[in-house]
């Protein structure tokens, strides 16, 4: 089975690590973008330093509401252990990513076992329509919803509403919300960056820290993405700073906006794109005078890619180390079904020996 | 290989060697001098004085907590110059990677990361292994989750708590037991806002004594070599010093740790009703022989403040600089993350004072432990200028001229004649961090000891000698010369691996499974999840 080629034909792995080392050392303006496990992530960053690269999560906007609300506000959050354990209100804000869904199942079908309230009450916070995650045993969240109005306006009339100040526009169903809040012990608001915009969490924030000058409350951090927020944590250790870095002038320096590896590319400052993650990339239009390289799960090469490089999928083909939005941590896994693919640690790690006299510190 | 360092003034208290003389290593040891052997390499350390490589019990440099407070704050650590080609990474500001360059730079090759979740036990572990060239190690926090309070409340066997105590520090790999504002984090989930030694966590029924009792005993009788580790309730209030008086004479006989006490040196009294209360806690630790300390000593500019005592930062988000905090409740503790600027103003002069007062007032070095609570009193860079205060009565006269005379006259610092000796500084940052770490293999300069050695070239400032190492070896390995890394490597996570219970393995797959919907797998990790060669170096329990 072939695991690597240069344009389309087949190669020796270390042929075609070889080729994206030399893509890499004449590059001008690299770029990578990934979506993998922590090996993965640490592997690609010391890469980057010594390529001068940029980096940021293969698909990035979410994450960076997310990192954004962290770099410029703070928060206040609960760990998903305790979330079960004690919210005895649940509100969902906004539409969750679908691998939080499970865990909102979950917490339908149990009760706070840490709090004197058995049971928990279910609201959500977004415009009519809006996709919510299914509870268990058929049971329906409250909605809290100002018509078509954003999330960010809904959230901004409910935290005036509950200070008591008039709305334009009140919220549906808010005195239940009122109530159930007064009763409360430890309500915890899930967010994500995933549909919601800055100010939406930022605004939800200032929520919860209402909540709290009399009572308790906090929110549950559900990342768009698992990989993403885990890289973000590895980033931020390696480097000091979160995704969206880069390398350009030799030291980390971190810029959302300047970093953006997607819009780099799309305003063509970037001449290599170093793309890693197991999924199968969307194919896109073809950027002339910029170079792919694509280590991705695959038995064909990617179309356009000056070389590609199968990879196995962490969790699945090789074991790893994996953001867990379960236990709030990174957790290890063991592989699935273990398979022959090299992890994209091991082939970063190969293009850097090819590229590079010292070995990458990790 | 055999190396020689010859001719520098030997300061190993632990082998009563003091002078001038030869040092010999054979490879990753410390050896005695060969008779008639000749030197692979020789080190000229005349003009040098030559100690073991300092040991940090008390810096906050990995892990979660850590970690979201670079999250919080880009802009208080950008990277300024171009990267050197020796070390990766290690120009990236408050990065694992800068971490470890800055401490082997000033000659320290161990330090302890104090306040590990043990939730988070992969994550903080996988962030030491990114620290380079020195050797790491965790204590695990205990004492606000809902497994050892429901011990308590039900009366569990002291058996069944040391297993349980047991299995923490084994699955985690931690060196030892820290108890963080005992049973607080656990009440302010149950939205109460202060708490004390006697006050009681509710739903539970237990006292924040019978906490911090019960862990002492369970340590001292697992024989974890290193005491209970207690950070205090009511840090950073203006009367914590009866906090701490109250939990000193609770020692009761058994060894006990209290961490940075300068947090808790404050008195009543003044106007403003803050004062320093160093004399009389010097007084009460000098007094109680089982007790050791450590200062977390206040130095002034920005910093942040990282701590596991969430409903103490909780309270504190007021004085947060810049304006931006973030408050974790966690599964035991969580934690918060607050920045904060000490300026020579009232306040931050008399925490500075008092924590220089126990520092100077504290007779016995081996009882007392240099730390800033790094990043909390100051990081861990203003090292130098903190020992240069401690060895010269001149630099802190100099020192306090700028600074708030109101405070300093509540304090008795001006009073204080001590100067340390060199002498003192290697019992206070070698030999006494070993001992109470039960670290035996290092701290001091004997045949047989590991290689951990700091040369530095004696200098008028002290500040200067001691910030940049001449030479320094890890393991044998000469990894600074000159101030600055000339050979990176990767040290290990000093564990204990005290046997565990099949028993309270069984109960804890329950409980989880019961409680969090999760098999314990999910907090488990094989050693190979760490992607180092070795990961783990393991210290033995007391027999
Ligand atoms: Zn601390």
């Amino acid at each position: 089975m072939a695991v690597a080629w240069i344009g389309n034909r087949e190669a020796l792995i270390e042929r075609a690590a070889a080729h994206a080392a030399s893509l890499l050392s004449s590059s001008r303006c690299p770029v990578f973008s990934f979506d993998t496990d922590i090996d993965g992530t640490r592997a690609a960053i010391a890469l980057a330093e010594r390529a001068g690269a940029a980096y940021d999560h293969a698909d990035g906007a979410a994450l960076a509401r997310e990192t954004a609300l962290f770099t410029d506000k703070g928060a206040m959050t609960v760990a998903p252990g305790e979330t079960r354990r004690r919210a005895d209100v649940v509100v969902i804000v906004g539409e969750l990513p679908r691998i939080h869904h499970g865990l909102v199942g979950e917490l339908a079908g149990t009760v706070p076992d840490l709090s004197t309230v058995n049971q928990r009450a279910f609201f959500v916070v977004g415009p009519n329509g809006m996709s919510v995650p299914p509870l268990n045993g058929g049971r329906e969240a409250t909605r809290l919803s100002c018509g078509q109005a954003s999330l960010a306006a809904t959230l901004a009339a409910l935290r005036a509403q509950y200070k008591g100040r008039r709305t334009s526009q009140p919220v549906s169903n808010f005195n239940d919300f009122a109530k159930a809040l007064a009763a409360a012990r430890f309500p915890v608001f899930l967010f994500s960056g995933h549909a919601a915009e800055g100010l939406a969490l930022e605004m939800l924030q200032g929520l919860i820290a209402d909540l709290n000058r009399n009572s308790r409350a906090s929110g549950l951090h559900l990342p768009a993405n698992e990989n993403g927020w885990g890289s973000t944590l590895a980033s931020a250790w390696m480097t000091g700073f979160p995704l969206r870095t880069g390398f350009a002038r030799g030291f980390p320096e971190f810029d959302p906006w300047r970093c953006d590896v997607a819009r780099m590319i799309a305003a063509g400052e970037a001449d290599l794109h170093l793309r890693i993650s197991a999924a199968t990339a969307q194919p896109k239009e073809k950027k002339r005078r910029m170079a792919l390289i694509a280590l991705t799960k695959t038995q064909e090469p990617v179309a356009g890619a000056a070389v590609t490089i199968a990879i196995g999928e962490a969790g699945l083909d090789h074991d790893a180390v994996v953001y867990s939005s379960r236990t709030g941590s990174l957790r290890s896994t063991e592989a699935q079904a273990a398979s022959q693919l090299p992890s994209a640690a091991t082939i970063i790690r190969l293009i850097a020996t090819h590229a590079f006299a010292e070995p990458l510190p990790c | 290989m055999l190396t020689k360092i010859a001719g520098g003034d030997i300061i190993d208290p632990v082998n009563g060697r003091l002078g001038k003389g030869d040092l010999w290593i054979k490879d990753d040891k410390i050896v005695p001098a060969p008779a008639g052997g000749a030197a692979d390499r020789t080190i000229e350390a005349s003009g040098c004085i030559v100690m073991a490589g300092a040991i940090d019990i008390h810096s906050h440099i990995g892990g979660g907590n850590v970690n979201t407070a670079r999250l919080l704050l880009p802009e208080q650590h950008a990277a300024h110059q171009l990267r050197p080609a020796m070390t990766p990474l290690s120009n990236a500001g408050w990065s694992t990677f800068q971490t470890g360059c800055l401490y082997a730079k000033m000659g320290f090759t161990t330090v302890v990361e104090p306040a590990m979740s043990p939730g988070a036990a992969l994550h903080t572990h996988l962030e030491l292994a990114d620290i380079p060239i020195i050797d790491k190690a965790t204590l695990a926090i205990l004492g606000n989750d809902d497994f050892l309070l429901s011990m308590i409340r039900d009366d569990a066997p002291s058996t069944m708590i040391e297993d349980y105590v047991a299995w923490t520090v084994a699955s985690t790999r931690a060196l030892g037991v820290k108890v963080i504002n005992a049973g607080a984090a656990a009440a302010f989930k149950e939205n109460v806002r202060t708490f004390s030694l006697d006050d009681v966590v509710p739903s539970y029924g237990v006292s924040s004594r019978k906490i911090v009792k019960t862990l002492q005993a369970a340590v001292d009788s697992l024989g974890l070599p290193h005491p209970l580790h207690v950070h205090c309730n009511n840090l950073g209030s203006p009367g914590s010093a009866d906090t701490a008086a109250a939990t000193i004479a609770a020692a009761d006989g058994l060894p006990l740790h209290l961490a940075h006490l300068q947090f808790y040196g404050y008195g009543t009294e003044g106007k403003r009703g803050f004062s320093s209360a160093a004399a009389r806690l010097a007084e009460l630790v000098n007094a109680t022989p089982e007790v050791t300390i450590d200062i977390g000593q206040v130095m002034f500019g920005q910093t942040v403040t990282v701590s596991s005592d969430v409903m103490r930062q909780f309270s504190a988000r007021g004085s947060a600089h810049p304006k931006k905090t973030v408050i974790h409740d966690g599964d035991g503790n969580g934690g918060g993350i607050v920045p904060y600027s000490y300026g020579k103003d009232f306040y931050g002069t008399m925490q500075w004072a008092i924590g220089l007062e126990l520092f100077l007032l504290i007779d016995d070095p081996w009882r007392v432990f240099f730390t800033t609570d790094h990043p909390n009193g100051a990081p861990f860079t203003a090292y130098p200028a903190l020992f240069e205060l401690l060895m010269s009565r001149e630099a802190r006269a100099e020192m306090t001229a700028g600074l708030s005379r109101s405070a300093l006259a509540l304090s008795t610092l001006a009073a204080i004649d001590r100067e340390y000796t060199f002498e003192e500084i290697a019992i206070m940052t070698r030999a006494a961090p070993a001992k109470l770490l039960g670290l035996t293999d290092r701290g001091h300069l004997g045949a047989g000891a590991t290689a951990d050695i700091a040369v530095y070239r004696r200098d008028r400032s002290i500040a200067k000698m001691l910030g940049r190492a001449a030479y320094v070896f890890k393991d044998g390995d000469l990894v600074v010369q000159d101030g600055e890394i000339i050979h990176y490597r990767w040290g290990k996570a000093l564990r204990l691996k005290p046997p565990v219970d099949k028993a309270m393995v069984r109960r804890l797959e329950d409980y989880h499974q019961q409680r969090y919907g999760l098999s314990l797998d999910w907090f488990n990790f094989p050693d190979s999840a760490i992607a180092r060669e070795q990961p783990f170096g393991e210290v033995p329990c007391r027999t």
